[in-house]
């Protein structure tokens, strides 16, 4: 799916070559985004850093069970699923760094990005604005006659309690549309912790109040999330309504790399949820068999490899050019106010 | 035949979903009951699953309006009352106008607004947003006067691949009447010289013209010609036909039902003043709503809007400048 | 008794109008108050029209399935006047209000455009105000507000409008016309622009036998006019507060002695200027200011030879005048000009009789803002007594 993951003859079939290629995505990912943490402590980065760090499992498990012709619309910690769903280490690079070869031209950046004509939707800062959009654009698919469509999109503890995520959920529970809410309940809604965020016993007893499937997964473990998420999906593919996915995890980095979450406690980095996914997910490779060790390593090597090379592939890119820009907000030349 | 400004508005949505698969309709009531205003009346019959009630989720209510467009479809979002917007302002401003910006991806929904006041009508229920959208770069803000326009601006605008806001004016639903659809309109941007005119220029829309032209009519009395141009539509501002009327003038006077500060009349102030100085015998004037929430009670509502008498009153302080 | 009117309410928002469905109380019948009286039908709902008040139908006007605008009168109820009274009831129909008030003096005055206190002075009349569109239009001409004082104005407060002045145009074309040169436009320009302050003119004859003994005793023979200019760089070399200028709330002094002087050429009049010449005697200027009214006719005066100078001198004299009171330069603000010597009989004390002198009206024009008649007259007179004593020139 992503042009970044090369096919290798590995001797892996079924279901664990499909592991493989999540693993290889989220290493990936990790690997991509320290890269992107180094160039912004090096000042190369255009805007904010904002990382998906301990959170790789669940977003890859998203991405992966999405096909072609679904809608994915992730939110700020989704490197992985991004690049399950087709999204590219080249325009990552290219958002982070302010190419003007990017897909959003420099008009928007970091997270921001998305290829909305390829069901690839782009996030605005609003939290629980996603839903309703995926909601519609799943209507939009009913209404051509196409079925099993699924469209995924993920948020965190905090952005549950937006009014935009109850207006979106309920709407598409009432429409019993096949959308998957993937909420990563990393402890921590910037610096406020869920005691602050919601009452609650567990974010999944929600769905019963929704009238949508709730599910509960371990996002630190690797095979419970490909499982439990996959469900979700085939579930909401197959007409079951809107999933809530809750997975429980703790976010390994800041909330962006401007922040060094002094607020995190020890004890919550050391117990389960403090577990890296990542880890986790080789460990349990090897484990089963489907992968070696040194499998392991070449792969992080060449991970690395593709994300320097294209890194300084786009350190060399032209910047946007404010002569060239448009400089025009609607499609309809005929129709524009000021110009100039 | 004899058909209002509400009906008008009710078969362009019907000749829209004719025409035009990918259209459909969404907001509060406008299923089977035919919207709070009867503007949809019969379609949800006329056209089975193309016309659904939404949740009471006004900030749904468009998000999922722009996911469909993003998919090609063609959504009718009726806000059951202007006022109600706010409650999707975020989904309008933030995801609906930025889209095509951003992304390249063009969002052609259109977003009818119920708008205006009228009697009884009270603080939530009679707002004119028109400005509010129109300072937002992405979006498109039509404000037809006549039962002309909202038939043949609303057809137009569900072509239009950018966001429309469509804000039809709830006074002239059932007060005013044609003798026919139009068969043919101005472009979409045009503004129309509503009655031509030689001493000043009065620029309005939407229900004001109305006021206007019975202002007009009083000064006409008086052996003033007062020239009055209908905006049409209120973002593309035709600057140049306004221009062209002061021109011929050299008084203008901008008249809003909506309020003052940042309104549309302060925009056509400005440009005229930036751009047609040398065209001017006095300075500019506006008059708008007066800088209160929109009072409940006939009495009170009946002389915070602008009206004919206070239209013809601040025509006649222009002329004397 | 008295009848009151059953209306037809307003029933929903932006309703204007309703169809009768059914009467439900007959013409005749008895009806309590809140009584459904007739059934009506909007484009949402239903409805039924109650009575305001207990008493007997005495006309129902509406007829089934014909539309009523909001207000109309529908019929009536005859009720006995404590029934009206106590209710309060107007006999009178009165539509729901709708649309406008009451026009009334206070509502009138009340509704103001949100732009008050507005910038023009309305009462400035005629050409004294001008409109930017007037100014725009004169603009374009190449018009200055002094063109319009002959127009009359026919707008607000006697003001020159757009038209007025399109109809002053027109009326001008049936003259003849030529263009302006350039020489005379900047002169016009120059003039309007020294005409913005108050000017006045003091005026002293002056007897020039001594000054023309002097002269036809040299071997080239300075002009009357330098003799005059001279005498004025003198006197400001003693004293230069009389050519300041007044910029604002000061008194700006000159850094140094140049005076100008007028020469005519073609349809207009050049001014050179000779730097110094308070510290240059006659005798070595004479060649100079030729060569400097040589050039002047021919237009070819180079730039560092005018301008900056402090006062000007001019002798109308040349052209038979007597007596002018010239203008000075916009920068400048004193002006010596000289008219034509005449033999006049002149009172000789010594004598006891009259004796022939030469004279001539010597008259310096002023800033009146910078300088008084009696400051203007101390430095006239202080010119009078160099010209009197030409060998300290």
């Amino acid at each position: 799916m992503s042009e970044a993951v090369k096919t290798r003859s590995a001797p892996v079939q079924g279901e664990g070559r499909e592991l493989v290629r999540a693993y290889r995505i989220m290493l990936l990912a990790r690997v991509l985004e320290e890269k992107l943490a180094a160039l912004y402590r090096a000042g190369r980065i255009k805007g904010g850093v904002f990382l998906g760090r301990g959170q790789e499992a669940l977003s890859v498990s998203v991405g992966i069970h999405l096909r072609k012709g679904d809608i994915f619309a992730p939110l700020i910690r989704d490197q992985a699923g991004r690049m399950a769903f087709g999204d590219t280490v080249l325009d990552t690079l290219r958002t982070y760094l302010g190419s003007a070869l990017g897909s959003m031209r420099g008009r928007d950046g970091n997270i921001h990005r998305g290829r909305p004509r390829e069901g690839y939707y782009a996030m605005i800062s609003h939290l629980g604005a996603m839903l309703p959009l995926v909601a519609g654009g799943l209507l939009a698919r009913r209404f051509r006659g196409e079925s099993g469509v699924v469209g995924a999109t993920c948020i965190g503890d905090g952005g549950t309690s937006t009014g935009a995520f109850h207006e979106g959920l309920n709407a598409a529970a009432v429409e019993k549309l096949p959308l998957v809410v993937v909420v990563a309940n990393n402890q921590f809604a910037y610096s406020t912790p869920t005691s602050r965020q919601y009452a609650c016993a567990d974010l999944v007893d929600r769905a019963a109040g929704y009238g949508v499937a709730g599910h509960k997964v371990d996002g630190t473990d690797f095979l419970e999330c490909m499982r439990v998420v996959g469900g979700a999906i085939a579930a909401a593919r197959s007409g079951n309504g809107p999933q809530l996915i809750v997975a429980d995890l703790l976010r390994l980095v800041g909330h962006g790399e401007h922040d060094d979450a002094k607020y995190v406690s020890e004890e919550l980095k050391t117990s389960h949820l403090g577990r890296d996914c990542l880890v986790v997910a080789g460990e349990q490779l090897l484990e089963a068999g489907v992968v070696t060790a040194e499998e392991l390593k070449v792969w992080r090597d060449e991970a690395q490899e593709e994300v320097d090379d294209t890194a300084a592939r786009v350190m060399r890119e032209p910047e946007p050019d404010p002569a060239d820009e448009e400089w025009r907000a609607i499609s309809s030349e005929f129709l524009e106010d000021f110009r100039g | 035949m004899n058909v209002t400004y509400l009906e008008a508005i009710r078969r362009a949505q019907e000749k829209a979903l004719a025409d035009d698969p990918r259209v459909f309709i969404y907001g509060q009531d406008v299923g089977a009951f035919g919207g709070a205003f009867k503007a949809t009346k019969g379609l949800a019959e006329k056209f089975p699953g193309r016309v659904l009630d939404a949740t009471l989720s006004e900030d749904a209510i468009v998000g999922i309006a722009i996911g469909a467009a993003i998919e090609g479809a063609r959504p009718i979002v009726e806000m059951q009352f202007a006022d109600f917007s706010t409650c999707g302002l975020n989904q309008i401003v933030n995801q609906a106008a930025t889209l095509y910006y951003r992304t390249g991806v063009s969002c052609p929904i259109v977003v009818r607004l119920p708008s205006g006041g009228t009697a009884g009508g009270g603080p939530f229920h009679s707002q004119s947003m028109e400005a509010l959208y129109a300072h937002y770069p992405g979006t498109i803000v039509l404000t037809p006067a006549t039962v002309e326009d909202a038939y043949s601006m609303l057809l137009a605008a569900v072509e239009i691949e950018d966001p429309v806001l469509f804000c039809e004016h709830k006074f002239l639903y059932n007060h005013l009447k044609a003798d026919a659809l139009p068969t043919d309109a101005l472009p979409i941007g045009k503004a129309r010289i509503a009655r031509p005119g030689r001493d000043a220029t009065i620029v309005t829309y939407s229900a004001m013209l109305h006021e206007s032209l019975a202002a007009a009519k009083e000064l006409a009395g008086d052996g003033f010609e007062v020239e009055v141009v209908d905006l049409r539509s209120v973002k593309p501002l035709d600057t140049d036909t306004v221009l062209a009327s002061v021109a011929r003038t050299g008084r203008l006077l901008c008249v809003s039902e909506a309020w003052p500060w940042g309104g549309v009349c302060a925009e056509v102030v400005a440009r005229v003043t930036a751009e047609g100085f040398g065209l001017l015998d006095a300075p500019p004037q506006r008059l708008n709503a007066k800088d209160t929430p929109i009072p409940y009670h006939p009495a009170l509502w009946g002389t915070h809007r602008p009206t004919a008498t206070a239209i013809a009153d601040a025509t006649r302080r222009l002329l004397e400048i | 008794m008295p009848l009151v009117p059953i209306i037809m309410p307003q029933l929903g928002e932006a309703i204007a109008e309703a169809t009768i469905v059914r009467i439900i109380v007959p013409t005749g019948s008895p009806v309590e108050a809140d009584a459904d009286i007739l059934e009506v039908e909007t484009n949402k709902a239903v409805m039924g029209v109650t009575a305001t008040c207990t008493g007997t139908i005495t006309e129902i006007v509406a007829e089934v399935d014909k539309s009523y605008p909001v207000g109309a009168t529908l019929g009536y109820i005859e009720v006995d006047e404590a029934e009206a009274k106590r209710l309060g009831i107007s006999t009178e129909p009165k539509p729901v209000p709708v649309k406008e008030p009451k026009k009334t003096a206070a509502a009138s005055t009340k509704v103001e455009p949100t732009v008050t206190g507005l910038p023009v002075p309305a009462h400035a009349g005629g050409a004294s105000f001008l409109s930017p569109r007037m100014k725009a239009r004169m603009a374009e001409l190449g018009m200055h507000a002094a063109d319009l004082a002959g127009v009359a104005g026919s707008g607000a407060g006697g003001r020159v409008t757009i038209d007025d002045l399109e109809r002053f145009l027109e009326d001008i074309e049936r003259n003849r016309i030529t263009p302006a040169s350039s020489m005379r436009v900047a002169v016009a320009d120059a003039m309007r622009r020294s005409w913005t302050r108050p000017l006045a003119t003091v005026v002293l004859p002056i007897a020039l036998d001594k000054m023309l003994v002097h002269r036809k005793a040299q071997p080239v023979k300075p002009g009357p006019a330098l003799y005059s200019l001279r005498a004025l760089a003198i006197a400001l070399g003693e004293n230069s507060a009389p050519a300041g200028r007044l910029i604002g709330e000061k008194i700006v002094h000159p850094r140094s002695v140049d005076i100008g002087f007028a020469v005519e050429a073609e349809d207009g009049v050049l001014v050179p200027v000779i730097r110094n010449a308070d510290q240059v005697r006659l005798a070595d200027l004479v060649e100079r200011y030729n060569h400097l009214v040589s050039l002047a006719r021919q237009r070819r005066l180079p730039l560092r030879d005018t301008g900056g100078s402090i006062a000007t001198v001019t002798n109308y004299g040349t052209f038979g005048l007597t007596l002018a009171t010239p203008i000075p330069l916009p920068e400048q603000t004193l002006l010596l000009g000289m008219g034509a010597g005449e033999i006049v009989p002149r009172w000789d004390p010594e004598q006891k009789k009259f004796v022939p002198v030469t004279e001539a009206a010597f008259t310096l024009s002023f800033d009146h803002r910078v300088l008084d008649g009696g400051a203007a007259g101390r430095l006239l007179n202080r010119v009078a007594e160099l010209l009197n004593a030409p060998e300290q020139l």
